[in-house]
């Protein structure tokens, strides 16, 4: 684990980026998507990510919205470039593991708009501390 | 005085060395002083020499409104420039806030509470004949004599 | 963002080579830099919590104090965002001045981030000669608008000032100068094989990054994204029939070279626009009323957009400003320093993205 050893305590600093109007709007539109609080999404994306990446979600979630309909169909409804490139929340081998599972949920006779959402909450699920 | 000391103050007319911060300007007041850099002006005629190096400096200009990112930064700079030393403050920014120093922003202006400031520069931007009229009349003041008046 | 491994080495927030305080952190193996990230929180000034619920006489000045470099351009987007609200025609003459000086401003702002970078390579002979030239820029956005730096030039209706004939006919002589002499600075760039050596295949940008990053203005159109740049919607730019400028490469290099050919670009543009001008009113009449709305134009760095929100008395109830830096900023640090082959790279790649980061962080 490496640490800086003069490095200043940003929660504060980043907190200030997150509150202003795009992004506050983007954090609590993807909240909504995930199925969690927005103040458990801000302080996940605090944790990980850096000021300049922050600064730049909402640019970075119009752009992955527009880039839809590449993927599988049921990867894009469950947003696996949008989540795993764009907008960095979890690592791709989770995203998988997640897609594979609302497969294994359809293939068992769920509907598909049920499974999608319900990976969904899986993927909130991974963001909770 | 001194035959050493007055070949100080000759060396010392010919080579102040200057730094500048930022401490959350809108940019505007940065380019000013870069500006003095350009051959219009020539500010390395008068032998000042821009070095952005803290280490080496002896005058220190101060731009911008002091945000909280700074806070224990700011101080330690400032004694890292070896003396004699001086700091000036460029535009409106440093000292009062300028259009920044209003209610919910972050700044917390004059720089003056965090650093000692020796002139002001007002204007938003000041002209770079400006910024360079202070360094210049303000450099003897500091460097002049500097030993003897310490003692 | 994960650590890979031990050996970070942070530069900055005070750097002989960074005109402004930024923490770039480089997770390096020997010199080959295998991640970055940038810090921030230096420049944080707070402005769009200031700017609500102030009136837009006051609002549209701290709007162009978001960034002093490129201040003409938040003046414009700004007005021309209370313009699309409430419906405010603008004057033939009026629009025509309004690019003339938008494009001064982009030649200035073009000239100082290729001088940075000159001078972060250690060219410092063609770094002068540039901001020499650039003073020549400066004074004529002096001429017509009264102030170098921060000139509020563009209101609702128009424009401020009128040009005058003495002064347009200086201006066409300035351009001229400036055109000879640029023309033989890019000359001197293209063709220094040490420049080449140092900026060719260092900081490659792909499209597919660009992208990814929504990264726009010159560093995207050296990626090859011409449709990135803004100015193909906007009215007066599509009169004058504006075909943006690109390259391939998409390292340091096409980078400064695109900034370069914008600058001869804007020359022409502005000469298009002197052509044009016929006399008449510069100034017309509206009252800005409620609405809201998200204009974007094309600053010198690239896009810029602004969310605004106004109530019947023209108050800002809600605005958010979204500058090209923040982008371009991103791509560079997490994209383009990745892979950079030695640390001396990294100041000189991060400056030939122009970041400024006094818009970064409002
Ligand atoms: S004094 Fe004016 S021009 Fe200078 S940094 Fe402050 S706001 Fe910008």
């Amino acid at each position: 684990m490496s640490r800086y050893l003069y490095e200043k305590d940003l929660v504060a600093m980043k907190y200030a980026i997150l509150i202003s109007t795009r992004h506050d709007r983007l954090v609590r539109e993807i909240a909504g998507d995930l199925g969690i609080s927005h103040q458990n999404l801000r302080r996940y994306m605090i944790e990980r990510f850096d000021m300049i990446l922050m600064e730049n979600l909402p640019a970075r979630y119009e752009a992955g919205k527009a880039e839809t309909g590449n993927d599988a169909p049921l990867a894009d409804a469950l947003g696996r470039v949008l989540y795993t490139r764009y907008i960095p929340l979890l690592e791709r081998e989770r995203m998988n593991a997640i897609l594979g599972q609302v497969r294994e949920m359809i293939e068992n006779g769920t509907p598909q708009e049920e499974a999608v959402s319900r990976g969904k909450r899986l993927i909130g699920e991974e963001l909770r501390p | 005085m001194s035959i050493l000391q007055s070949f100080k103050n000759l060396v010392r007319s010919r080579s102040i060395h200057v730094a500048y911060v930022d401490v959350g300007s809108c940019n505007g007041c940065d380019i000013e002083v870069l500006a003095c850099l350009a051959p219009r002006y020539d500010i390395e005629q008068y032998g000042i020499y821009v070095h952005n190096n803290p280490r080496e400096a002896d005058i220190l200009l101060v731009i911008g409104a002091y945000t909280p990112g700074w806070e224990d930064k700011l101080q330690g700079l400032w004694e890292k420039i070896p003396d004699p030393k001086v700091a000036i403050a460029i535009g409106n920014c440093p000292i009062s806030g300028c259009v920044f120093n209003r209610p919910h922003s972050y700044v917390n202006p004059p720089v003056s509470k965090h650093i000692p400031i020796a002139a002001q520069v007002p204007g938003c931007p000041p002209r770079p004949t400006e910024i360079l009229q202070a360094v210049l009349s303000l450099a003897p003041e500091v460097f002049k004599d500097y030993e003897r008046r310490k003692k | 963002m994960k650590k890979t491994v031990d050996v970070s080495i942070p530069i900055g927030p005070v750097h002989p080579c960074f005109k402004e305080p930024a923490r770039v952190k480089c997770e390096t193996r020997g010199e080959y830099v295998l991640s970055a990230e940038c810090e921030l929180g230096y420049m944080k000034k707070g402005i769009e919590l200031i700017m609500r619920g102030r009136p837009w006489q006051e609002v549209m000045f701290l709007a162009e104090r978001i960034c002093g470099i490129c201040s003409v351009i938040h003046n414009m987007v700004f007005i021309e965002a209370l313009e699309k609200i409430s419906d405010i025609p603008v004057p033939e003459r009026g629009s025509l001045l309004r690019v003339i000086v938008n494009e001064l401003d982009r030649m200035q702002s073009h000239i100082l981030a290729n001088f940075s970078y000159c001078y972060t390579i250690e060219h410092e002979t063609l770094g002068m000669y540039l901001l020499d030239i650039r003073e020549s820029a400066m004074d004529e956005l002096e001429r017509i608008t009264g102030a170098r730096v921060t000139c509020a030039y563009i209101v609702p209706g128009g424009v401020r000032f009128d040009l005058r004939d003495e002064d347009a006919v200086h201006l066409r002589a300035s351009l001229e100068i400036i055109e000879r002499d640029m023309k033989r600075y890019i000359g001197m760039f293209e063709g220094g094989p040490l420049i080449a050596l140092r900026s060719k295949d260092v900081g490659v940008l792909t499209k597919e990054s660009a992208k990814e990053a929504h990264a726009v203005g010159p560093t995207a159109r050296a990626s090859g994204m011409p449709e990135t740049d803004m100015r193909l919607h906007h009215p007066t730019y599509q009169k004058l029939n504006f075909k943006p400028v690109f390259r391939t490469e998409g390292d340091n290099f096409a980078r400064i070279m695109v900034r370069f050919e914008e600058i001869l670009q804007s020359i022409d543009l502005i000469r298009r626009c002197l052509d044009m001008l016929k006399p008449g009113p510069i100034r017309g009449g509206g009252i800005p009323s409620a609405g809201e709305t998200v204009y974007r134009g094309e600053a010198p760095r690239g896009e810029l957009s602004y969310y605004v929100k106004t109530d019947d008395a023209g108050r800002i109830v809600d605005i958010s400003v979204q500058t090209p830096s923040i982008m371009n900023i991103e791509a560079c640090t997490h994209y383009m320093l990745k892979g950079v082959a030695s640390l001396a790279d990294v100041p000189s790649t991060f400056i030939s993205a122009d970041p400024c980061i006094a818009c970064t962080e409002r």
